[in-house]
């Protein structure tokens, strides 16, 4: 076994990516999605493992650069999108002029893949859409991101794509935080978003999954193929059984705060320290946490003796309080040591008792594991100074992903680009420039 | 305009796709691996035509299967089972035993893929890790899905469920509002989210494979999956050496977007540029001018109080900015628009019958995912997997079923198959330790 970790941690610690090959290297990804974070992710998840991907903003930049939280922005970009902006290129191309859309024609003809966040319709109508250039690039899979998706009753709904939109419609804020109590209702009683854009995170890897599916039929039959993903279906997919549970008991789930009603305990509790999660559901493991807690006894308790008992509402709240009187007196290291000391001598069910500390982000941030995992990128960039991102989470043996450029101005690119790519002599670069339209 | 919807209409027409082909098809996926996590990672590949074999424990199989929302079963099965094991060939293997291992190995070497969620290093003590079946088949590529990664410090003896991994990586301390305790998302976020993570990498290497003809081992984390979602959490910290602090149900990135409280119900307001806020603020001050005046939260909140979500969001799109009700399962589950696009799915199963679940996201126009059929009693496909694809011959797996290496389910709601089924399980060869 320390054989095995040894083993693994050599083979897979991203301090040697760099040296080994990268999973995608010589797919071209073009990505048009100003003001659209989600398309970002999913560019990202390409060029981490190698893609080359070219980030086509409008001149002037692309109006995610100007998401900052109160205000901080570095060199005129915004955090959010510096959080993204990873191994790529950046070009400027307005879309607006024939002669740009032109431009991108040719620049489609040589990608692989288009990531896009702009109306599939309303790119078709513009003469750039899917069925344009896959008549000349037949190869190419053209991925498409939004609200509701490309058709469908509701996919001509005239909307700007964003996190708190596909949030709403995909069920899960209708299923997170406290229900309503007795009296008026209390402003956090409430549907409630996540707190990060999930949202838009989950439809860009719902977006990058498609891809590469799309791109493993292409090795196969020569064919691209156009890839619809609805922001709002992404994070649905995750809303567990909602659409199952419906059809079977015919009942829709609701908010029951930090409890389960599939599972329990298997929730927050109080400790000295702030909140831990814990965990022991099954029968074998609720045994355990009983012993734990020195309430043996419980296991027998007519309220907790099975799991069907353990999640009727009234008991998963009894149970909270019983776990809280023994809990808020402990740190949440204590009681991770105390079911440690304990689960380390059993195996099977019986150890399935789980815990962990509720992290303040720089509570993660103390903590060597993740450090030392390769989970945090310190990068300084020559332009936006020294940054803290979050690393690929892959550790892979083979072509493991990385993080090799942190972000460049918009159009910083674009010689590269435009000459390399296109041919295009540098006088003509300029010329573009002077029009506005590069 | 209508160029687009004429191919979008022939492209995507649900009653094509069993005619069109599968995307990963020819891909040959074991799991061995219990819950969510695992699970998902697998069911996300076989919606798109990857052969997945699941690989469970004989009699109980999965303890998802038990995991029953309010202690309902559906024609002995889990609602909350079925959706995370669809177009899987459910076989059982008892890999602690050395017949057992050496029928998983065999498995394993007619493979493009494992994806399993054990405690890290559990696989390779029983001499079934990625070492030990690479050595055979340097093609496989292998997931080790965990909680904290297959080595580091928290690598060693815990245990992670989807809430552990909003816990640990600061997520739910950034979700709900400021003055109440952090919030556990309701649905297991931390599981799926971890899980698309591992198929993306699961791809990405199927696509290195092609060009190197070698597998490799991926060890992906559910807390680090979590932590990478986190958007501008961590540059934040970064910089200013502060928390990023829950901001309710406020996009703070984008204000006044959030969601609010409407005369029947709740709804999403989103105002992502100039042009969005331009067109609230004209609806706001009821002024065709706007009045410049800050698009505040409260001042949202005033406006949406008074009306109801369909009249925001008639409002929102002849004003143009943007609006979504915020909906839950029944809302969805009657949604024309989700049915037209097969994102509800209406599956008939041939042991269940009908039965809706979520369909594929993606929606690919040439080779479309879809769901064939969903979740089977533990060790259903025994006799076409390990007789039919392995070629065992039956007398060796009646020797197997003997040792209790091999099996079908326990005669227990959630293992065993809806009523007729269930009454003459040794009409199924290889059952021979099914029910008591």
């Amino acid at each position: 076994m320390s054989d095995f970790t040894g083993w693994a941690r050599n083979a897979t610690d991203p301090a040697r990516a760099a040296s080994k090959p990268e999973a995608l290297p010589g797919l071209r990804v073009l990505e048009v999605c100003p003001g659209h974070f989600g398309g970002m992710v999913a560019a990202s998840m390409l060029g981490e493992f190698g893609a080359e991907v070219i980030k086509v903003e409008p001149p002037g930049g692309d109006p995610a650069r100007t998401y900052a939280p109160e205000g901080i922005s570095i060199g005129g970009t915004g955090l959010p999108f510096l959080s993204e902006a990873r191994n790529r290129r950046f070009a400027t191309l307005s879309l607006d002029s024939e002669e740009g859309r032109g431009i991108f024609r040719a620049l489609a003809k040589a990608a692989d893949v288009i990531v896009t966040s702009e109306s599939a319709a309303g790119m078709e109508t513009m003469g750039i859409g899917y069925t344009a250039l896959s008549a000349e690039n037949p190869g190419l899979v053209f991925l498409s991101l939004s609200t509701y998706g490309s058709f469908g009753p509701d996919a001509s709904r005239r909307v700007k794509d964003s996190d708190i939109l596909c949030q709403a419609l995909s069920g899960a804020p209708h299923i997170v935080g406290e229900p309503e109590g007795a009296g008026p209702p209390k402003p956090h009683e409430a549907p409630t978003r996540l707190g990060n854009w999930h949202g838009w995170f989950v439809e860009g890897l719902w977006g990058a999954f498609g891809v590469l599916a799309a791109l493993n039929f292409r090795e196969a039959t020569g064919k691209g193929q156009f890839v619809d993903v609805s922001g709002a279906e992404a994070l649905m997919k995750f809303a567990d059984y909602n659409i199952t549970w419906m059809h079977t008991a015919g009942r829709a789930r609701e908010r029951v705060g930090n409890f389960d009603p599939a599972v329990f305990p298997y929730t927050y509790i109080r400790c000295r320290d702030g909140h831990t999660f814990m965990a022991a559901y099954n029968d074998e493991a609720f045994e355990s946490l009983m012993t734990i807690i020195g309430r043996p006894e419980l296991v027998k308790d007519p309220r907790f003796a099975t799991p069907s008992l353990r999640v009727r509402m009234e008991n998963e709240k009894a149970l909270l309080s019983i776990l809280e009187e023994w809990s808020g007196n402990l740190t949440a290291d204590e009681i991770l040591k105390a079911v440690e000391d304990y689960t380390s001598k059993k195996s099977g069910p019986g150890a399935a008792v789980v815990t962990g500390r509720v992290n303040r982000p720089l509570e993660t941030l103390s903590e060597a594991n993740w450090r030392e995992r390769g989970c945090f990128a310190q990068i300084v960039d020559p332009v936006y100074g020294d940054l803290l991102l979050a690393a690929p989470p892959w550790k892979m043996t083979g072509t493991p992903a990385r993080i090799k450029s942190v972000c460049r101005p918009a159009g910083a690119d674009n010689r590269e680009v435009y000459c390399g790519l296109l041919g295009l002599s540098p006088a003509e670069v300029d010329s573009l420039s002077h029009r506005g339209i590069i | 305009m209508s160029d687009f919807r004429a191919f979008a209409e022939a492209a995507f027409s649900l009653s094509a796709i069993s005619g069109r082909p599968e995307a990963l098809s020819g891909i040959r996926v074991i799991e061995l691996a219990t819950r969510i996590f695992g699970p998902a990672t697998t069911d996300y590949l076989g919606e798109f035509g990857a052969e997945v074999i699941k690989v469970e424990l004989p009699l109980r199989g999965d303890l998802m299967r038990y995991v029953a929302p309010q202690g309902f079963f559906w024609k002995e099965a889990s609602p909350a089972f079925l959706p995370l094991n669809r177009n899987k060939r459910h076989v059982t293997i008892d890999v602690r035993l050395p017949e057992g291992k050496e029928l998983f190995t065999r498995l394993a070497d007619t493979s493009d893929v494992v994806v399993e969620n054990l405690r890290a290093g559990t696989m390779d003590e029983w001499g079934i890790g990625y070492r030990q079946l690479a050595a055979r088949n340097p093609r496989l590529v292998y997931a080790a899905n965990s909680g904290f990664g297959q080595w580091g410090p928290y690598s060693r003896g815990r245990a992670s469920y989807d809430a552990t991994a909003q816990a640990v990586s600061g997520f739910s301390a950034i979700t709900g509002f400021p003055d109440q305790p952090p919030v556990k998302a309701g649905f297991w976020v931390g599981d799926y989210t971890g899980a698309l993570f591992s198929a993306i990498s699961i791809l990405a290497a199927l696509f290195a494979r092609r060009r190197t003809g070698e597998g490799q081992m991926i060890d992906i984390s559910q807390a680090e999956a979590m932590i990478r979602t986190l958007d501008w959490t961590w540059p934040y910290a970064g910089l200013t050496g502060r928390d990023r602090r829950r901001a309710g149900n406020q996009d703070v990135m984008l204000p006044p977007s959030g969601i609010y409280r409407c005369a029947d119900g709740f709804t999403a307001i989103s105002a992502r540029d100039g042009e969005e806020r331009a067109a609230l603020d004209r609806v706001l001050s009821g002024d065709p001018g706007g009045n410049g005046e800050t698009l505040t939260p409260d001042r949202v909140a005033a406006f949406a109080a008074a009306r109801t979500r369909e009249e925001i969001l008639r409002i929102s799109e002849e004003a143009g900015f943007s609006a979504a009700p915020v909906v839950g399962g029944r809302d969805q589950y009657h949604d024309p628009h989700l049915r037209a696009r097969g994102t509800v799915w209406e599956l008939d199963d041939p042991l269940y019958g009908r039965i809706d679940e979520f369909g594929p996201c993606p929606k690919l126009s040439e080779s479309p995912g879809r769901i064939k059929w969903t979740a089977k009693p533990v060790g259903y496909h025994n006799e076409q997997v390990f007789g039919g694809m392995l070629g065992i011959p039956p007398e060796e797996m009646e020797e197997l079923s003997r040792k209790k290496v091999i099996g079908t389910w326990a005669d227990v709601p959630g293992a065993r198959p809806p009523g007729p089924e269930r009454e003459k399980p040794a009409a199924k060869p290889g059952a021979g330790t099914a029910p008591r």
